[in-house]
């Protein structure tokens, strides 16, 4: 059977996320006012007709689990296939200090069993914290064009990314040339994490990989194999988002705000689907004003909100402001408090008058149920 | 499969006093509040009353409902073991009829409900708005030790004389029916909700089929039948919010109530959920010169404009300069730059062109005689043009007479 499998990686405590990376993996931190990170991922593959992902864990998934749930979401409940939660327990039978996979070579080794029932012959593996909407069935179909053995996604913006893989590429065949980490200055288009390749050739990687105990993907596979894998390059220019830190997740998150951007990232023929809520409406009072902000379901607004996000369900009371910020799902905002350049994780209550001001260089973070 | 209670929900009426709006689709579906439809109501009450078997009644137009209620996943009501049922009227080796009425429906499904073999049947309809426990209205059918209860609410006296009224016992036993009196002896509505005990309603939905002058109605037919024989018919009194949404008046004061939880209308009191199927959008974006206040929106939503005291529900755009008040927007309109609506009801898919002029307040109609303006579903306006109030356009932009 043709067509291509699906590959989601989830990492724990990816760089610098700070209080929002204490209680959850990055791909299931909220973004985009409705959205979990993993979201994306998911509906990439589900809209490029793929039927079947494993999503391969790592640490404190317990909130992406909680979000995954049957995959029903993501039309992904299935009789055959569908989404495969794959613990990482799984590949070596002690707990402890080698709990946690090392790389990606060695989580697949993990799962090896898994993988050897893979029903398509393609496989395509990606970040559950890779915040995009990419064509790939376009990239599916270059990559069977251009007889690679493994197509390499790559992003182009001026964005860096927290220890990103960094891809050189000759622009009259659009072959990769190097595969460079742990740069000082990146050079090079910055790799999505996104990859496809068979699924006969993945087997083969990931078994001479464990004969060597070599884990990592980029380095023991990309890096180390480029002149003998003929490795190809799709560059993507759209909107392509890695929250791998605060900052990244602050920027990232503010760049929706432009209609663009949103045009690009919420395409109609390519829509994101995430978890069905049952908030009602979002509301806003006979005071309140609200102006260049995403505003999610059942939000109450009674105060001034500008240039923000609000996820579902926050409340925003009377002659509270909120400038600049991000609130996540039910965070209140109490009579007369003041925030500027903030990030609330979910349940956050600020009481009456407060005033907290971060900047755009440095956004203040509240862990998720404080209350100031 | 036994169940204790079932409930049957009719939803195959047409609902014509809403006109254009259910040209295309059955009353229940109609959209209502932003994110629901008028059937969701019924549906979260059963579910959050502990019923996860429903069978809904349709005739009239069914596609749109068809497809909305699906396999029931958004109610929880997809359960292995009952769930929600869609009961179209069917061909049998003798052939088939249409539903002849209310209670001839639910007679063509005795099948049905003797699958499940219940104690008791709840008997609902599609046109209501309103958060109701049905499990202690069985309950209160249980002590009073009823073939038949019926859901009650006290109306002001002067409005009695357009209900069905009940007059009652000291003990809340019904004594007698009257449709629509003159002279009420009683202001205790009926909200059209019945549990009846299955083995009595099964009894007189055969005699009331055997009867050639019956128009098969329960609330013409059936209840006044009971009476008669003596059975014992309880009232539940409900003083909660309840609004029967048949007409485009009601059904905008409906809406407006939703925006005042004073209302009694309190939709984001989590106790009681009222599930919808959801859109899949982005959240609404508000731009920056948007202008909105006393209002309600969803997700998908774009808006650039003015909007006061409104309703408007998912992927509904509203462009620089228009301005929309005391409105009802439903899925998918699209209202222009420099556009004005006031006081009208949008159908799904409506666009208002740049300039347009739609509907128009009680003051400033005055003394020409005012009324909602009402679009159909995918009424398209072009430019500049002018609706005025009380006015009711087709899908093809053609007025129609109400």
């Amino acid at each position: 059977m043709n067509g291509m499998h699906g590959i989601i990686f989830s990492y724990e405590m990816r760089n610098d996320l700070r209080e929002l990376g204490e209680i959850r993996s990055a791909s299931s931190i909220p973004f985009g006012g409705r959205y979990r990170a993993v979201d994306f991922a998911l509906s990439n593959l589900v809209n490029a007709g793929v039927t079947d992902v494993g999503v391969v864990l790592h640490g404190r998934y317990q909130s992406l689990l909680d979000h995954l749930g049957t995959g029903k979401d993501w039309d992904l409940s299935r009789k055959r296939g569908g989404l495969k939660i794959l613990p990482p327990f799984a590949y070596k039978q002690s707990w402890g200090e080698a709990a946690a996979f090392r790389g990606k070579m060695e989580a697949l080794a993990g799962v090896r069993s898994y993988l050897a029932e893979i029903r398509r012959d393609y496989v395509v593996l990606m970040d559950g914290d890779l915040v995009v909407n990419l064509p790939i069935s376009d990239i599916y179909e270059q990559h069977i064009k251009s007889g690679a053995d493994i197509t390499v996604v790559c992003g182009n913006d001026s964005f860096e990314t927290e220890n990103g893989t960094y891809f050189e590429m000759d622009h009259s065949t659009g072959r990769i040339t190097d595969v460079l980490y742990n740069l000082h200055r990146p050079r090079g288009y910055r790799g999505l994490e996104v990859y496809i390749l068979s699924t006969e050739l993945l087997l083969s990687l990931v078994d001479e990989c464990a004969s060597r105990d070599q884990y990592s993907l980029r380095r023991d596979v990309l890096q180390a194999r480029k002149d003998s894998l003929k490795l190809q390059g799709y560059i993507w220019s759209g909107f392509a988002a890695q929250i791998r830190s605060v900052q990244e997740y602050y920027d990232r998150s503010m760049q929706l705000l432009d209609p663009a951007i949103r045009a690009d990232l919420f395409c109609a023929e390519r829509p994101i689907r995430a978890k069905a809520t049952d908030k009602s409406s979002a509301y806003i009072g006979p005071d309140g004003y609200c102006e260049n902000s995403l505003i999610g379901d059942g939000c109450n607004i009674e105060g001034t909100v500008e240039n923000s996000i609000l996820f579902p369900g926050v409340v925003v009371e009377a002659g509270a402001v909120v400038r600049n910020c991000v609130l996540f799902k039910e965070t209140a905002v109490r009579r007369g408090a003041t925030l500027s350049y903030l990030i609330a994780d979910k349940n956050v209550e600020v009481l009456e008058g407060r005033t907290l001001m971060g900047h755009s260089s440095y956004p203040i973070v509240l862990a998720k149920g404080s209350r100031v | 499969m036994k169940k204790e209670c079932i409930a049957m929900l009719l939803a195959g009426g047409q609902g014509s006093r809403l006109y254009v709006l259910t040209g295309d689709m059955a009353k229940p579906a109609v959209p209502f509040g932003g994110k629901y439809r008028i059937i969701d109501f019924p549906l979260s009450n059963c579910t959050n009353s502990g019923i996860d078997t429903v069978g809904v009644l349709t005739q009239y137009r069914p596609l749109e409902l068809n497809s909305y209620i699906g396999s029931g996943v958004p109610w929880d009501l997809d359960g292995s073991t009952g769930g929600v049922h869609i009961l179209p009227p069917y061909m049998g080796s003798k052939g088939g009829t249409w539903y002849k009425g209310t209670a001839n429906a639910i007679y063509q499904n005795i099948g049905f409900i003797d699958l499940y073999d219940p104690e008791y049947v709840v008997v609902l309809s599609g046109d209501h708005i309103y958060k109701m426990d049905y499990s202690d209205m069985v309950e209160r059918h249980k002590a009073a030790g009823a073939a038949c209860t019926i859901s009650v609410m006290e109306v002001p006296w002067a409005d009695a004389p357009r209900f069905g009224i009940m007059n009652v016992d000291g003990e809340d036993m019904i004594t007698e029916f009257e449709e629509k009196p003159k002279e009420p002896k009683s202001n205790l509505a009926s909200m059209g909700i019945y549990v009846f005990t299955w083995q009595v309603l099964r009894k007189y939905l055969e005699a009331d089929e055997a009867d050639p002058h019956s128009e098969n109605d329960f609330g013409k037919n059936v209840i006044p039948a009971m009476l008669r024989d003596g059975q014992r018919m309880a009232a539940y009194r409900f003083s909660g919010y309840w609004k029967d949404v048949g007409t485009l008046e009601s059904l905008w004061d409906a809406n407006m109530d939703m925006l005042s939880p004073e209302s009694g209308l309190d939709l984001l009191d989590e106790s009681w959920p009222i599930y919808a199927r959801s859109v899949n959008a982005p959240p609404a974006f508000l731009g920056k010169h948007s202008q909105m206040s006393h209002s309600a929106f969803n997700r998908g939503s774009i808006i650039e404009g003015a909007v006061e005291n409104s309703v408007l529900s998912p992927n509904v755009t509203v462009g620089e300069g228009a301005r929309v008040a005391y409105s009802v927007l439903f899925p998918g309109v699209t209202v222009e730059p420099g556009a004005v609506v006031e006081y009208a009801i949008l159908g799904e898919g409506c666009r208002i062109g740049k300039n347009c002029r739609v509907g128009g307040t009680p003051e400033t109609t005055a003394p020409a005689p005012w009324g909602l303006a009402v679009l159909a579903p995918g009424c398209t306006l072009e430019d500049e043009r002018q609706v005025r109030p009380g006015v009711m356009l087709g899908k093809n932009g053609e007025e129609v007479s109400r």
